[in-house]
């Protein structure tokens, strides 16, 4: 399984080059919205993953950072 | 040239020449973006509930930098299963500083009620642009409560291509925790024993150092849908032990051990012993998110493979759906997750197959913590936003947590691991300051 | 920089010194003297800073680098990537009729008013070495084919108001207007939400000045009445397009525009008059307020 993953990954990564993906800095328009963030409700998330990581085994992949606490 | 209306175009592209966002915010100074929430958790039953004030502040700096704040506290009360399974006799625990003791009703699930606690976290992000195209962004975290302090550091690179529709990021953090339970560190797989005997203990604290790695690829699709993929891997060195959790020991007939070192009248002994698991962890986690843009409403879903050498494997599902009001919005949320056992899980030790007569426990390792078993969580949410004016908003959701363990095979079922049932409720107010 | 003068009229103080080749002017509504002395010397400076960094006659700088580089590749500055982005994205706007690259047709073109129109062999020549989409840009590298140039003059002017502007903003809040050779901006409102009265000269049989109020944003004008050929009859205006290498018929004399920025007026006037005929109808269409003639 890990070894699969990583060729996922490497595929996605060769294959963004593909210049038919993407925009013009013009047409960033709904880009630019908030709700279009990644995360857009920042603390919904924080909470969320502190309640998660707190009740279930397994935690991270959105980012690295955000700090640990005692409750697992 | 076909004719066309270019003037919205060439106002964006203006804005990116001249380095601002819009060019109407040019004439604005740097304001603080503050969020700010209170959320309320019950488990209902006298389990944990909590109360979580936060506030998140962020603000842009010169030449491109910016830095973002952030602070929660976090009261706890109620209390939490401990490992310990119903039995149709009474049971009494010793409390985890030794000095005091508590009973658990023939038939219910065993719980630690003496868990109170308040959790203070801060964190800092500082985002420094390094040329056009790439970012870097330190951040620190301090986080503690009574018995645990964690502190970390980290770093993230990001890199832009294509036209600014792809990013690479790459991302390290440290962390180094330090544990101090109540009463010291239990020993390791040894009794409980009762309030009146001298405790089974190993030190006053220990520590551990988690080590994350990430790279991800974020990639603009079209002018409404971006993606995002990330790796990560963690290594965990170090006590992962939870201090209060401990495993029932019980007899062929499934009654818990009452005779040799577990007499606990001649012994002191309590037919329990502290669960201990690996000191090495390595985490891996595939994730991957989409957000895609329709006429007016907004998808964010993302799925989560995650993998570890405990045996754990994890799914996690997340959408959420924004439509668009008039003005407000209303967000239906989805999560789904569902976990494999930890291959050192058990529900209870055996007399005489996992223990022997003078307890020595004859596992590498045992913990009958309800989060390392095989269990799933649904939630179902629902946030309804309101602008308020320009520049704020006023939002509040509300949450409804299943989690289920789901491998309860070698325990009878009336004395399986409960549901567990949460409430969310949260309020935010987000403003310009 | 010897050439900065500055004078008080009733109101507010006037600073001007010449750069890129125009007469540069800056309005200030403030009452102190070393106060407007510092904001006209700071406008000067990048005035001067832009022009000698951008300017296609020097050869000590980006531009002669990259278009000497014989077919090699070179690395730019952020600041020269931003503008080669920008005029990237007006590459595209316009479907090529904006091209950065379009400045070697003048070796055959010169608008002197005469009948000296060139000969159709000589534009095919030149014309293998215009085309944006020849040239290979990717983060930050610029390969240009052997003997093509790039000029960045048609967002240079423009592009400096927008930065004095800026500049300005940092050292006060109180009204200034930039003005460079007609392209011109404001940072904000005069005071009792006052307008700087903007005057504009129409060309025609009889020159004449039309004058307008402009509390804030930018206005920019493109086009020169005295710069044109004339053979057999036929006016050739001096807007060339460069897929042709000819000029574009019905182009209007002048057109201004006001927008946010000088950069953006200054380049919705520039692809109107790229228009010809069409300018009138293409500026229409932007819903912005503009004058034609």
């Amino acid at each position: 399984m890990r070894k699969l993953s990583f060729i996922v990954l490497v595929i996605v990564i060769t294959g963004s080059g593909c210049s038919s993906m993407g925009v013009q800095p013009w047409e960033r328009d709904l880009l630019a919205k908030k709700s279009m963030k990644l995360n857009p409700d920042y603390l919904d998330n924080f909470f969320d993953e502190h309640i998660y990581f707190s009740k279930e085994a397994t935690s991270g992949g959105q980012g690295v950072g955000g700090g640990g606490c005692g409750c697992n | 040239m076909q004719l066309k209306k270019i003037k919205g175009q060439m106002s964006l592209a203006a804005g990116v020449l001249l380095q601002v966002s819009s060019p109407s915010s040019q004439a604005q100074g740097s304001e603080w973006d503050v969020d700010s929430a209170v959320l309320l958790y019950s488990e209902g039953d006298g389990r944990v509930s909590a109360f979580e004030p936060a506030i998140y502040a962020g603000r842009d700096l010169q030449y491109g930098d910016r830095i973002d704040l952030r602070l929660v506290i976090d009261a706890l009360t109620g209390a939490t299963p401990n490992g310990a399974y119903a039995t149709s006799q009474a049971q009494t625990f010793t409390t985890p500083s030794g000095n005091g003791s508590y009973t658990t009703k023939a038939g219910d699930t065993p719980q630690d009620d003496t868990f109170h606690d308040t959790r203070v976290a801060i964190g800092a992000d500082w985002t420094m642009e390094l040329d056009r195209l790439s970012k870097l962004t330190l951040g620190a975290n301090l986080s503690t409560e009574y018995d645990y302090t964690s502190l970390g550091i980290s770093g993230t690179y990001a890199r832009d291509f294509n036209n600014r529709n792809t990013t690479l990021t790459a991302g390290l953090a440290l962390n180094n925790d330090l544990i101090k339970p109540v009463g010291g560190l239990p020993a390791e797989l040894m009794p409980m024993v009762t309030q009146d005997s001298p405790l089974n203990r190993d030190g006053d604290s220990d520590t551990k150092v988690i080590t994350d790695f990430l790279v991800g690829i974020t990639q603009v699709v079209d002018r409404k849908t971006i993606i995002q993929i990330n790796f990560s891997l963690g290594l965990t060195d170090g006590y992962q032990n939870d201090p209060y959790k401990i495993l029932s020991v019980v007899d062929t007939n499934g009654d818990l051990a009452s005779t040799g070192i577990f007499n606990t009248g001649t012994t002191g002994n309590l037919p329990y012993v502290y669960e201990k698991r690996p000191d090495s962890r390595q985490r891996n986690s595939l994730y991957f998110k989409t957000v895609h843009h329709f006429e007016e409403d907004v998808i964010n879903f993302s799925y989560r493979y995650y993998w570890d050498d405990w045996d754990i494997t994890s799914h996690t599902l997340d959408l959420k759906y924004r439509y668009q009001l008039a003005e407000s919005y209303l967000q239906p949320h989805i999560r789904y997750y569902m976990q494999s056992a930890a291959e050192f899980h058990t529900h209870n030790l055996l007399l005489g197959t996992d223990v022997d007569t003078a307890g020595n426990v004859l596992l590498d390792y045992a913990s009958n913590d309800y989060r390392l078993a095989e269990s799933e969580t649904l939630t179902l949410g629902l946030k309804y936003g309101i602008p308020m004016g320009e520049n704020s908003e006023l939002s509040m959701r509300a949450e409804m947590i299943r989690q289920t363990v789901t491998d309860d095979s070698n325990v009878p079922a009336a004395e399986a691991t409960p549901d567990l049932d949460a409430v969310v409720l949260q309020v935010n107010y987000s403003f310009v300051w | 920089m010897t050439d900065l003068k500055l004078i008080q009229e009733h109101d507010f103080w006037r600073g001007s010194f010449a750069a890129m080749a125009s007469p540069c002017e800056v309005l200030m509504e403030v009452d102190d003297e070393a106060l407007a002395k510092n904001i006209l010397h700071a406008v000067s400076a990048e005035a001067h800073r832009i022009e000698h960094k951008f300017s296609r006659y020097n050869d000590n700088n980006i531009i002669f680098k990259i278009n000497n580089a014989g077919g090699d590749t070179v690395k730019v500055d952020d600041e020269t990537a931003r503008l080669i982005d920008f005029s990237a994205n007006l590459f595209q706007l316009s479907d090529g009729l904006f091209d950065i690259t379009s400045g070697v047709l003048r070796k055959a073109w010169n608008f002197d008013a005469s009948d000296n129109v060139p000969e159709p062999e000589d534009i095919a020549i030149l014309l293998s070495t215009v085309g944006w989409h020849k040239v290979k840009w990717i983060n930050n590298n610029i390969t240009l084919l052997p003997k093509m140039q790039i000029d960045l003059g048609g967002v240079g002017k423009e592009y400096a108001v927008d930065r004095c502007i800026q500049i300005v903003r940092e050292i006060t809040r109180q009204s200034v207007l930039v003005n460079f050779g007609g392209d011109l901006a404001t940072t904000s409102p005069r005071k009792n939400n006052g307008f700087w009265s903007v005057g504009r000269l129409i060309t025609g049989k009889e020159h004449s000045v039309a004058l307008f109020q402009l509390r804030k944003g930018a206005i920019a004008t493109s086009g020169d009445a005295h710069r044109y050929l004339l053979k057999d009859g036929i006016r050739y205006s001096h807007v060339l397009n460069p897929k042709t290498g000819w000029p574009v018929k019905g182009s209007p004399h002048t057109v201004s525009i006001t927008a946010p920025t000088c950069i953006e007026a200054g380049m919705l006037s520039t692809l109107a008059m790229l228009q010809g005929e069409q300018a009138e109808e293409f500026l229409k269409l932007q819903e912005v307020n503009y004058w034609i003639n």
